[in-house]
C-alpha cells in the first residue's frame, strides 16, 4: 500500500472581475462567480483565524452586515455558508435561495457607500507537499497532531469541497483498514467546524479508539509493567492537576 | 556597484521567526522553499536604503538564502534626472499632476537599457519592484525566465497619459503582485493580491523593556498619569488629524486622557507643514494635547509610544494599507481605525479593533475603550494573534514563494 503523504495549502488570492453595490448585484454576481471565489469568500476565511474556536464571519454575510445594514439577510446568509459546505454549487444554491427570497426593491434599496463595494476576490490553491508521509493509519494521526492548520484544512475541508466530497485522506484510511476512523472524520468534517474543534474531535476519535487497543496490549504485558505504567499514568494526572491549580 | 549585501548579522532569521511566527507557518515556508529548490531569484528594485521595499528586501533575501533558495538583490543604476522622473511618475500614479516629456521618457528609456546592460539578473525567477525597472523585462528577458512585477503603490487614481506609458511595459511581464485589490488596474496578465507586513525584528516592533521605554519617552515630557489616545501618522490631510483633535476633545468631555499626535517634521513636504502648522494652532495652549515632529529615523521612540498608549488611532479619510495599524496591533493595542483602504484586513470590527467612519463614532469609540479595560485586552490579544497569523515577513515571503511556484507550474 502507498504511504499517504500530508500536504500543507498557501491560498493565493486575485481579482475576479466583479463587484457589488448592492444585493441585487451581489446576487448577479453570486450566480455567475467561479467557484474559486465562492471558496475565497465562504470556506477559506476559516484559515485567517486558524487557531481560533470562533472565526470572524465570511465575507460575504459581513459586507451585507457591516456595509449595507441589513443584518437579516446576513444572518440567512451566515446561515446558509455555515450549512452548505458540501460544495461550491450547493451553496451557490443556498445563497441565491436567501436573496432571491427579497423583493427586488429591497435588494436594490441601499447601495454601498463610494468604496464600499463588495469586490469579489479569487482563492487559488498552491499546494505544499510537507514530505510527511504516513504508512499505517496511527502514523497518519500521530503526523496529523503535529500538522499546522492548513494541512488540515487542505485534507478536510478543502479536497472535499472542490472533489463533490471525495477526501484521499479518509479514502486511504479505509484502504488501510481503518474504515471506522474514516466514517468518523467524514461526519465531523461535515459539521462545518472551525479548525481547532475540528482537530481537537478528529484527535479525540482516535485517542479513543486507541483505547481498546492499548487496553489489550497492556492485557499481555506483565504485572510490574503494568503496575509501573498505572503509576506513571497517576503522576501524570497529578501533575496536570496540579498544574492547573497554579493558573491564574 | 549594483549587487546588494545584506547583513548576516545575529541569529539565523529562520530561527529568530520561528519563535514569532511559529512553528507551523515556518514549517510551510520551508516546504514551499524546497518546492524550488533548483531554482534562483533576482530581486530588483531602485534603491537599498530608505522606503518600506529596501526594508523587506534586506530582511527576504536573507530569509530566503537561509531556506535554500539562492537570491540576489540588484539596484539598478540611476541619476539625478532619473530619480526625478521616477518621482513624477510615482506622484502621478497616485492620482496627483505631473507629465511626462518626450525628454524625460527617453532618458527613462535609456536609464533602463543600461540598466539592463549592467545587471546580472542571473536567475530564472526575476521580480521587479515598482516602476523604475520596469523596462527590464522587456530589454532582457531570457529563454525560460519569469518575470514578475510587484507593485507597492496605489495604481487606482493612476493618471492615464503616465500610466499608459508604463502600461505596454507592464504586459511583458509574466505576472503581477499588488498589495491590496484597491490598487489594481486591468492588466493582460495573470494578477496576485500579496498584502505587505510588518517585520517583528525591527527597531519599530521589536520588545522594548521598561527602562528603554522610559529613556525614549523621558525628554518629550508626556504626563505619566494619565491613559494616551496616540495617532502616529504623516501630517496628511488623509490621515486627518485635525479630525483626530475633533473627537479627542470630544471624548475629552467624558474622559480624562491625553492626546498625542506624532509624525514626521514634514521638512520637505510644503503640504504637511501647513497641515501640521493648522493643528498646532488647532491645540494651542492645550495641555491634554501633545504634537510630536519626530525625525524620519525615530523607529524606537515611535515603538515606545505605540506601547505605551492605552488606544491607539488610525482615523484616516483615504489610505494605502496602513501598516501603522498592524504595528499597533502586535503591540496588543485597541487600536480605533477609519474603514478605509488595507485597514478592514487588519481591524475587524469589534474583534481586532473597531472601525469608524466619523468624527463622532470615533469620540464614542475612544470613550468605550479608555472605560473598559477588558474589551481593550480582549481586542489587543485578537489583534496581535490576527497580525501573527496574516501580517508579518514569514506570511508575505510565503506569498511570494507561492507565486513563483505557480508561475513555474504555468511554464510547464
Amino acid at each position: 500500500m502507498e504511504a499517504f503523504e500530508l500536504t500543507a495549502v498557501v491560498h493565493l488570492v486575485r481579482p475576479a472581475g466583479m463587484a457589488a453595490r448592492n444585493l441585487d448585484e451581489m446576487r448577479s454576481s453570486l450566480a455567475r462567480a467561479p467557484e474559486r471565489a465562492l471558496f475565497c469568500h465562504t470556506v477559506q476565511s476559516l484559515l485567517r483565524a486558524p487557531d481560533d474556536d470562533d472565526p470572524p464571519a465570511d465575507d460575504l454575510s459581513a459586507w451585507v452586515n457591516g456595509v449595507v445594514q441589513d443584518s437579516e439577510t446576513a444572518e440567512r446568509i451566515a446561515y446558509a455558508v455555515q450549512s452548505q459546505g458540501a460544495g461550491p454549487e450547493p451553496l451557490r444554491r443556498a445563497l441565491l435561495e436567501v436573496l432571491d427570497a427579497l423583493p427586488e426593491k429591497t435588494r436594490i434599496a441601499r447601495d454601498a457607500p463610494e468604496g464600499g463595494e463588495l469586490v469579489f476576490l479569487a482563492a487559488d490553491s498552491v499546494p505544499v507537499p510537507t514530505g510527511w508521509e504516513a504508512h499505517r493509519p496511527e502514523e497518519l494521526f500521530e503526523l496529523l497532531a503535529g500538522a499546522e492548520a492548513s494541512v488540515w484544512f487542505y485534507h478536510l475541508i478543502e479536497q472535499p469541497w472542490f472533489g463533490a466530497g471525495d477526501r484521499p485522506l479518509t479514502r486511504w484510511l479505509r484502504e488501510a483498514g481503518a474504515g471506522r476512523l474514516a466514517d468518523g472524520i467524514d461526519e465531523t468534517a461535515a459539521e462545518a467546524l472551525p479548525l481547532p474543534a475540528l482537530r481537537r474531535r478528529v484527535l479525540g476519535r482516535w485517542r479513543r479508539s486507541e483505547l481498546g487497543r492499548r487496553l489489550a496490549r497492556a492485557v499481555e504485558q506483565p504485572e510490574e509493567e503494568r503496575r509501573e505504567a498505572g503509576r506513571a499514568a497517576v503522576a501524570g494526572l497529578v501533575r496536570r492537576l496540579r498544574q492547573g491549580g497554579e493558573e491564574p | 556597484m549594483t549587487l546588494v549585501q545584506v547583513s548576516r548579522e545575529g541569529p539565523p532569521l529562520v530561527d529568530r521567526y520561528r519563535e514569532i511566527a511559529g512553528e507551523g507557518a515556518m514549517r510551510v515556508l520551508e516546504a514551499l522553499a524546497y518546492r524550488l529548490r533548483g531554482h534562483r531569484l533576482v530581486m530588483v528594485n531602485s534603491t537599498d536604503t530608505g522606503g518600506g521595499v529596501a526594508e523587506i528586501l534586506h530582511r527576504l533575501v536573507r530569509l530566503l538564502e537561509e531556506l535554500g533558495v539562492p537570491t540576489t538583490w540588484e539596484v539598478m543604476p540611476g541619476n539625478p534626472r532619473f530619480y526625478g522622473i521616477t518621482k513624477t511618475i510615482h506622484n502621478a500614479l497616485h492620482g496627483h499632476a505631473g507629465e511626462l516629456s518626450a525628454e524625460d521618457r527617453e532618458w527613462f528609456s535609456e536609464t533602463n537599457r543600461r540598466a539592463a546592460e549592467a545587471l546580472a539578473l542571473d536567475g530564472d525567477l526575476v521580480m521587479i519592484h515598482d516602476p523604475q525597472p520596469v523596462m527590464l523585462a522587456g530589454l532582457r528577458r531570457a529563454p525560460g525566465q519569469r518575470w514578475l512585477w510587484r507593485c507597492h503603490i496605489d495604481l487606482s487614481n493612476a493618471r492615464p497619459e503616465v500610466w499608459d506609458f508604463l502600461a505596454p511595459h507592464v504586459a511583458r511581464y509574466d505576472g503581477a503582485v499588488f498589495s491590496h485589490r484597491s490598487f489594481v488596474h486591468d492588466l493582460p496578465l495573470p494578477t496576485w493580491l500579496v498584502p505587505p507586513s510588518i517585520d517583528p525584528l525591527a527597531d519599530k516592533n521589536r520588545e522594548l523593556d521598561e527602562e528603554e521605554e522610559r529613556a525614549l519617552l523621558e525628554p518629550y515630557g508626556l504626563p505619566a498619569g494619565r491613559p494616551w489616545v496616540t495617532q502616529v501618522s504623516r501630517f496628511d490631510r488623509l490621515k486627518d488629524p485635525l479630525g483626530v483633535v475633533e473627537a479627542f476633545l470630544l471624548a475629552r468631555r467624558r474622559e480624562t486622557a491625553h492626546l498625542v499626535l506624532a509624525g514626521g517634521s514634514a521638512a520637505d513636504d510644503p503640504e504637511g507643514a501647513e497641515v501640521l502648522a493648522e493643528v498646532r494652532a488647532r491645540v494651542n495652549g492645550r495641555p491634554d494635547v501633545s504634537v510630536l515632529a519626530l525625525p524620519p529615523d525615530a523607529h524606537r521612540l515611535i515603538n515606545a509610544l505605540q506601547r505605551r498608549s492605552t488606544v491607539v488611532l488610525q482615523k484616516s479619510i483615504h489610505e494605502g494599507f496602513a501598516l501603522t495599524v498592524s504595528e499597533a496591533l502586535w503591540k496588543r493595542r485597541a487600536v480605533v481605525a477609519g474603514a478605509v483602504g488595507g485597514i478592514p484586513l487588519q481591524v475587524i470590527h469589534d474583534r481586532t479593533g473597531v472601525l469608524v467612519r466619523s468624527i463622532q463614532g470615533c469620540a464614542y469609540q475612544i470613550v468605550r475603550l479608555l472605560r473598559a479595560p477588558h474589551l481593550r485586552r480582549r481586542l489587543g490579544g485578537a489583534g496581535r494573534e490576527h497580525v501573527r497569523d496574516n501580517f508579518l515577513h514569514p506570511r508575505e515571503a510565503r506569498d511570494y514563494l507561492a507565486v513563483f511556484a505557480r508561475l513555474l507550474d504555468s511554464g510547464k
